[in-house]
């Protein structure tokens, strides 16, 4: 009965138009369809990599075998279960051409590769034409990039180790490109056959080989999984098959994915600072209507019903527009979109993305807009009669508390189920509480300043009527500050955050980090290796080990994932070396050293952070397969390891004996003058043709060119909570028009001029967006210190460009805001505004 | 059933503001009779309108006891008097208080919604053509004068036949001619229907149109006095 009659009344109420909640519904709106938008691309892509893996994996299925070949009695598996087995060999060295060398990520093939898709080349021409022998030089593809690096052009030669090749054309797409993820050097493509003189690929060289499997069409991919799971148990060897041909990259878009969601959702958090305003603001507008239906009988529940169900109706109508804008964007921009993205995308109508972010977003619209719906039961028919001694209660009642509580919780829920990252759904809801917490604090201590500042501000009517409207409640201080301190507060934590990782890995080189590193240095290399830089002047400092590699298969003799979750030293192959003696500058925090000329069972030392996350501790025996054999050893003591000053920083190290008889190469870096770096590559490659030499910088630079895109997607992610902000933030200074308006022609009746009238706003502007500023500016700090210490590990500084950047944003949205309203007050001929008020 | 409505004993209001606490009124104590009508009088700030609010259970007193029709409005709670003005009671507001989203026609049929009235709409409809406004049943507030707007919330509060109409100040914001009107539409409604009609005024002459007037100052009853005519 109530209902019926609520919703008649709600219907009548709505019959009036919009008028009131357009900024409610454009933040609804903005902050659905940047969720739905971004859980769309992500879905693209997912459905891209699902329906691709064949051709991503380049294959059905792949065998990863670390730094050895297959055997035969394991070929001969392979051979078995498919129509067809491709081998790639995959490892980094450096092509020369005179003095010119740069990194290269050599790809080595056989005649059977691509299994899957097609190589593309420039000139075009097929890939076994391109590799084959011309002339008794073994051909090769290599990427654009390190074409031009090396002065090239189609036809020259050019060396790998000691071997010359001919560069037959321009490598411009690898089938399998997205699946090989992160990659120091650009791609150069050969066979295998041609690298027999390259005295590359020796015996410690650090390479990993790759079988790739044409199965039979009606193999059953899980069985023939299990197969190779019994077949090659704690050999080392990874499988991967086309149900999910790019694990890596699937998984970095699900993370990034869940991560800008939550982004997303930090927008609709600001949207929803708007949406409770448009709904206190239409519901303030509604105290007489709201009284007269008291004074007519109707009961608080059909009040409250009434205008749950006009705002129910429209929060509806702003999800839905979102989710449609959500899903049109993404449709119309997918060209655009396929064509800058490395990986394959199917762009359609995904249903759960758009249900997330339906969900979240009506969740939202409920916590933003219960708070003041249900305050419509404190408005008493007496209201009509007094407002002046009018006192309802200020907090909403008990149940609605609680109501609320819940679907907080429900949201957190739903964010954590579909994110699946409980620990970075209750972070990021913990920082946009905590920022929302922080600025509403503020927005009353700036309220209160402002009250007591008026006195001190006799003499100064500009700045005393800028303080008197900040310190007015009607002028909504407290949602100009929320709003646009929340979207500024995630900028500045990106900025902030960003900046540091940048300097963790730019800022300190000069200092700490080696200027080279060398890597395939064979044993019968390194002792003249060693002679030709301790000779050096230039060279301050060499540092060298043995090198292999080898994955953790079992800890305490139970699987190591059992023991110690999925801790990201148990994934995929580490390097391991050894020593006789505890090397220089080594502190033990637990644990000794093994004696010299140890040669009992095999002991371990291990890195003591990684150790105590993993679980670890003395006397724990751990099993690791180098080489396809397992070695068991026996954790004797735990060391620190420094990985930030980019030296060799070894999770791994075993006593010598345990290792003799692997065959391995070293590694070695080399701490030297910046001028002479050049000479010494120089005269090592011309010494050691097989060594490859990676320059820090280099790679420091491709991975900080890989951290700032994903730096500028988080922006991206920002922008929309900035943009978000700034729509309620027009919504605010729209709905303090009307009192300015009142203000400005009483104010003029009292003789000010137009010019102070404007200087009191833009007063009022700067003090606005500087406290917003200010605040974001020490969430975003509190925050880039949090990140910095607590998950990177880095120290952390106050990157000042950022900083300054973010003040200046508070100001001038404030302050432009401010403006688009200005004209109204300022245009206002007291005598009408007065006559009205009347 | 009783010829008593209103019983007031001691009645008294005080409220709390942001300038601390107000007495309003103190000790008033009354009787009211079925089909009465009384004029509430004073100068401004003298408590008439409080008191007209205690009795349409619109305020509660903090002081003794207000009973309508029997019933202690004191302890009832908020949605009980609603639900008890709903049936019993009337009131025209000196600024009408019309809501503006709705018609003429939907405006007087809301408390007869309210009260689960299934013929709500004719009833109304017939409501209007009493107070001579049928023709505007379906314009907005916005679109009718101050007397027109008077007489639909006049049309409104009668239309639930009440047996109490409270009025305050109805012809405050209307000038002579409409405000005369108003004040025999009131009273035709009041005689036709046999309401008891409690009515604040600032205006002698129109209080003397009651069968008596309570003189109030300072928040007390000063006086009572039978009308002039």
């Amino acid at each position: 009965m109530s209902l019926r009659i609520a919703s008649r009344f709600a219907l009548r109420e709505l019959r009036g138009g919009l008028r009131g909640f357009r900024i409610f519904l454009a933040c609804l709106t903005l902050g659905v369809a940047a969720i739905a938008a971004i859980g769309t691309v992500r879905a693209s892509i997912e459905a891209g990599l699902a329906s691709e893996g064949a051709a991503l994996l380049g294959g059905d299925a792949e065998l990863d075998f670390t730094y050895r070949f297959a055997d035969p009695d394991e070929r001969a598996w392979m051979e078995e279960v498919s129509d067809a087995v491709s081998e790639i060999a995959d490892f980094r060295s450096m092509a020369v051409v005179g003095d010119a060398r740069a990194l290269t990520q050599i790809k080595a093939v056989d005649t059977a590769y691509p299994l899957v898709g097609t190589t593309g080349l420039e000139p075009q021409m097929p890939l076994p034409d391109a590799l084959g022998t011309q002339d008794g030089l073994p051909g090769a593809v290599m990427e654009r990039v390190l074409i031009d690096r090396l002065g090239l052009s189609v036809g020259d030669t050019f060396a790998l180790g000691t071997q010359d090749f001919r560069l037959s054309a321009v490598l411009t797409r690898e089938p399998d490109g997205a699946a090989s993820g992160f990659t120091l050097g650009p791609r150069t493509i050969v066979l295998t056959q041609g690298l027999a003189n390259s005295s590359l690929l020796a015996p410690g060289t650090l390479f990993s080989t790759k079988y790739r499997l044409d199965l039979p069409p009606d193999a059953d991919l899980e069985r023939v999984s299990q197969d190779a799971a019994n077949v090659f148990a704690d050999m080392g060897v990874r499988w991967t098959d086309a149900r999910n041909g790019a694990p890596g990259v699937s998984e970095f878009v699900d993370r990034l994915g869940a991560f800008l969601v939550l982004v997303g959702l930090s927008g609709l958090a600001v949207g929803g600072v708007g949406v409770s305003s448009a709904v206190q603001s239409y519901l303030s507008g509604k105290t007489s209507v709201i009284a007269t239906l008291r004074t007519l009988g109707a009961e608080r529940r059909t009040i409250f019903q009434t205008y749950f169900l006009q705002i129910g109706a429209l929060a509806i109508l702003g999800v839905m527009l979102g989710v449609a804008l959500g899903t049109i964007l993404p449709t119309l921009f997918a060209p655009l979109i396929e064509a800058n993205l490395p990986i394959p995308a199917e762009f359609a109508v995904y249903p759960a993305p758009l249900f997330e972010a339906a969900l979240y977003g009506l969740l939202t619209a409920f916590i933003f807009t219960l708070w003041p719906l249900a305050r419509t039961e404190n408005i008493r028919a007496a209201t009509l009669f007094r407002d002046a001694l009018e006192t309802g209660r200020k907090l909403p009642a008990a149940r609605y508390l609680f109501t609320i509580a819940a679907a907080l919780a429900l949201l957190l829920a739903a964010a954590t189920w579909f994110s699946g990252t409980w620990r970075l759904t209750l972070m990021t809801a913990g920082g946009i509480a905590g920022a929302l917490l922080l600025l509403a604090v503020t927005a009353q201590i700036i309220r209160v300043l402002s009250k007591r500042g008026k006195s001190l501000a006799h003499g100064h009517p500009k700045l005393r009527w800028a303080l008197s409207a900040i310190s007015g409640t009607r002028e909504g201080a407290a949602s100009i500050i929320l709003s646009l301190g929340l979207g500024l507060s995630v900028l500045a934590a990106v900025g902030q955050i960003d900046g540091n990782l940048r300097n963790a890995i730019t800022g300190n080189l000069p200092e700490v980090a080696p200027s080279y590193f060398f890597v395939d240095i064979q044993k019968d290399q390194i002792d003249g290796y060693t002679q030709r830089l301790e000779n050096d002047p230039a060279v301050r400092r060499i540092q060298s080990a043995p090198m292999l590699r080898g994955i953790i298969t079992k800890i305490n003799d139970k699987p190591a994932r059992e023991t110690a979750g999925g801790h990201w030293v148990l994934e995929g192959d580490r390097g391991v070396t050894y020593s006789e003696q505890m090397p220089e500058n080594t502190r033990l925090t637990e644990g000794n050293w093994w004696p010299r000329n140890y040669t009992g069972a095999p002991l371990i030392s291990f890195a003591a952070e990684e150790a105590e996350e993993m679980g670890l501790k003395i006397g724990d025996t751990m099993t690791i397969n180098i080489l396809g054999r397992d070695i068991t050893g026996t954790l004797t003591n735990f060391r620190e390891v420094d990985f930030s000053s980019a030296g060799i920083g070894f999770i791994l190290s075993m006593n010598p004996q345990a290792l003799a008889g692997a065959p391995h190469s070293f590694i070695s870096t080399v701490y030297a003058e910046e001028q002479a770096e050049a000479e010494i590559l120089r005269d090592l490659a011309s010494r050691y043709p097989n060594i490859t030499a990676i320059r820090v910088r280099d790679a420091i630079d491709r991975v900080a060119d890989a951290l700032g895109s994903l730096a500028a997607a988080t922006s991206y992610g920002a922008a929309v909570t900035i943009l978000t902000g700034f729509l309620v933030l027009l919504g605010a200074a729209a709905a303090g028009t009307r009192a300015r308006i009142y203000e400005a022609a009483v104010l003029k009746t009292l003789g000010a001029s137009r010019r102070s009238i404007v200087g009191s706003f833009v007063i009022r502007s700067l003090l606005l967006g500087l406290c917003a500023g200010l605040v974001a500016l020490a969430c975003g700090i509190a925050s880039g210190w949090a990140v910095s210490h607590y998950i990177l590990d880095t120290s952390f500084s106050i990157i000042w460009p950022s900083a300054l950047g973010i003040i200046v944003g508070g100001v001038a949205a404030t302050s432009i805001a401010s403006l688009v309203f200005i004209w109204g007050p300022l245009n206002a001929k007291p005598s009408n505004i007065l006559r009205t008020q009347e | 059933m009783s010829d008593i409505v209103y019983t007031l004993k001691d009645a008294a209001l005080s409220l709390d503001g942001n300038a601390g606490r107000v007495d309003i009124l103190h000790g008033i104590t009354l009787e009211v009779h079925r089909g009465e009508s009384i004029g509430l009088i004073g100068p401004s700030g003298s408590g008439k309108s409080s008191l007209l609010m205690l009795m349409g259970g619109l305020e509660k007193p903090t002081g003794g006891t207000v009973t309508a029709l029997g019933h202690d409005l004191g302890p009832m709670s908020e949605d009980d008097l609603a639900r008890f003005r709903r049936t019993h009671m009337g009131v025209v507001f000196q600024s009408f208080h019309l809501i503006p989203t709705m018609t003429a026609l939907e405006n007087v049929a809301t408390p007869l919604e309210l009260a689960g009235d299934k013929n709500a709409y004719q009833k109304a409809t017939a409501e209007l053509e009493v107070v001579g406004l049928s023709h505007r049943a379906d314009h907005y507030p916005a679109q009718m004068s101050g007397g027109e707007q008077q007489r639909v919330a006049l049309a409104r509060a009668a239309a639930p036949r009440p047996d109490i109409l409270l009025a305050d100040e109805p012809t405050g914001n209307l000038d002579g001619a409409n405000g005369a009107a108003i004040i025999d539409l009131l009273f035709g409604l009041r005689d036709r229907h046999g309401a008891t009609l409690i009515l604040v005024t600032h205006s002698t002459a129109l209080a003397n149109q009651c069968d008596r007037i309570v003189r109030l100052s300072d928040g007390r009853v000063t006086d009572f006095e039978a009308a002039a005519e």
